[in-house]
């Protein structure tokens, strides 16, 4: 629930934020009869287009209608678009996730923090269609805002963000991404040597064949404990962590048969037994519609059906009585 | 229609490039549409915003977007975040900019960078925001990298104004 929300009391006139629509003014605030029952509709009129939506009264709050920021709200928006803490999640999914609750619960600071997380996640690498679409809206959205906060132009407003976002005189840093690792992520082996942990590098039972994963957040996890792995084998601790996907490891003992590589993809049938083998191989399955069922040798040969002619079938022909 | 204004002389020849720019860019027509004045007793710096609310003797249809061109400087617009370095000023969605060449030497010399500001502000007019690729003409246009790039704008922002423009004409 959006914080303060719970005591919005509307009149008309007041300028609200309906989420991921924009600034709006109430137009009216009436009773109407809807299927038998008295309702209480507030109209709000959107500011950027002069769209009209009525909200019942009680619903306001759910749906996330807060009033427009103070100035204080947006002064505090650019010490926090200032500050560097905000990483976006590297898993597209989570940040899927959280950007749209941010959009439709987040007040004025989860607009600025989706546009400030995608911005920052700019600056490693471009961003796709869909983050670039939630980009532009989560700016014009808080563009919108901040442009109604301060009473002044949009155009104002938007460059008073970019002021912060883009410093003038400074390029844009680039991003590389170890800077968006989360701390969370190295919480399984907890700076742990294999050794310390009771594992020897040739004992870990992982699964070699795993997808491999999509984020890289996923892939330091794995890197993490094969690492351990590798490190133990080779006794070296001190040896700075690769980033990307590791080097497979090699055989502990070079005489004995390298095991053969895991192909990827579907898994191969399983063979007939070795019993099955003796038999007589089955004879490969025709395409195609089966063959007829064959009469019983014994019975007679039925007389063969007349085939069938195609089109209208033939006039009854006239009586030949006459 | 874009119809770029001037508020002091310009050689002719460098306004047509102008204008053939500005068509290719957006795919409008593109002319220069005469001489304006700037208000009396507006003295330089000049406030870019209250120039285009006063400047006169502008002429244009109520879907034309004018750009106002001047040799003068503009003055830097105080924010609540800071100081904004004023080369251009447009209003979101509205249908005047203003464009000053004084931080460079002149049309011809300087015509890719001029050029660059031109379609930021014009693109401001289109309703673009500013825009993360530092190639793209709607990238801000105060950052060092801006007055190298090209007068291109990116795929998105290219997309979004042509967008916007078929809605106009509709």
């Amino acid at each position: 629930m959006p914080e303060g929300s719970a005591a919005l009391q509307l009149q008309v006139g007041d300028r609200v934020v309906y989420p991921n629509q924009g600034v709006c003014r109430v137009a009216a605030i009436d009773v109407k009869e809807v299927a038998g029952q008295k309702l209480t509709f507030v109209t709000m009129r959107r500011e950027e287009d002069g769209a009209v939506v009525m909200v019942p009264e009680g619903k306001i709050v759910s749906i996330g209608v807060r009033k427009v920021a103070s100035v204080a709200d947006v002064e505090e928006i650019y010490s926090f678009l200032r500050s560097d803490s905000d990483k976006a999640d590297l898993d597209w999914k989570q940040r899927a996730r959280t950007n749209l609750d941010r959009m439709t619960q987040g007040g004025i600071l989860g607009l600025a923090e989706v546009v400030k997380g995608l911005q920052v996640l700019s600056e490693l690498r471009p961003l796709p269609t869909k983050e670039r679409e939630l980009y532009d809206n989560a700016r014009h959205l808080l563009v919108s805002e901040v442009a109604a906060a301060l009473g002044t132009a949009e155009a104002n407003a938007e460059d008073s963000i970019d002021i912060v976002l883009f410093p003038p005189g400074r390029e844009r840093p680039k991003r590389t991404a170890a800077e968006f690792a989360r701390p969370g992520g190295d919480e399984d082996d907890m700076d742990l040597d294999g050794d310390l942990m009771g594992l020897e590098g040739g004992e870990l039972d992982l699964p070699s064949d795993e997808e491999p994963p999509a984020e890289p957040e996923e892939e330091s996890a794995e890197e993490g404990s094969e690492e351990e792995g590798e490190a133990s084998e080779e006794g070296s601790d001190e040896a700075p962590k690769k980033r990307g996907r590791p080097p497979k490891a090699k055989p502990a003992d070079e005489g004995g048969e390298p095991a053969a590589p895991k192909k990827r993809g579907r898994p191969p049938k399983p063979k007939p037994e070795v019993a099955a083998e003796s038999a007589e191989p089955a004879a490969p399955k025709k395409r195609g519609r089966p063959p007829k069922a064959k009469p019983p040798e014994g019975a007679a040969p039925a007389e063969p059906a007349a085939p069938k002619k195609r089109g209208r079938p033939p006039k009854a022909k006239p009586a030949e009585d006459e | 229609m874009i119809r770029v204004v001037t508020l002091d002389p310009f050689d002719d020849k460098q306004l047509a490039k102008f204008n053939r720019t500005l068509y290719t860019a957006f795919g409008v027509g593109s002319e220069h549409s005469g001489p304006a004045e700037a208000p009396a007793g507006m003295s330089e710096p000049l406030d870019a915003e209250k120039l285009l609310d006063e400047v006169k003797g502008v002429r244009a249809y109520k879907d034309d977007k004018v750009l106002l061109l001047t040799s003068r400087k503009l003055k830097d617009r105080e924010l609540l975040s800071g100081k904004a370095p004023t080369t251009g000023f447009a209003r979101y969605g509205k249908d005047r900019a203003v464009l000053t060449i004084a931080p460079f030497k002149d049309l011809e010399k300087d015509f890719k960078p001029i050029a660059r500001h031109a379609l930021h502000q014009l693109g401001t007019l289109w309703e673009l925001h500013h825009c993360l690729d530092p190639r793209c003409s709607m990238y801000p246009p105060w950052t060092p990298s801006f007055n190298q790039g090209d007068h291109i704008f990116c795929t998105f922002c290219r997309e979004k104004s042509e967008q916007k423009i078929r809605l106009a004409k509709s």
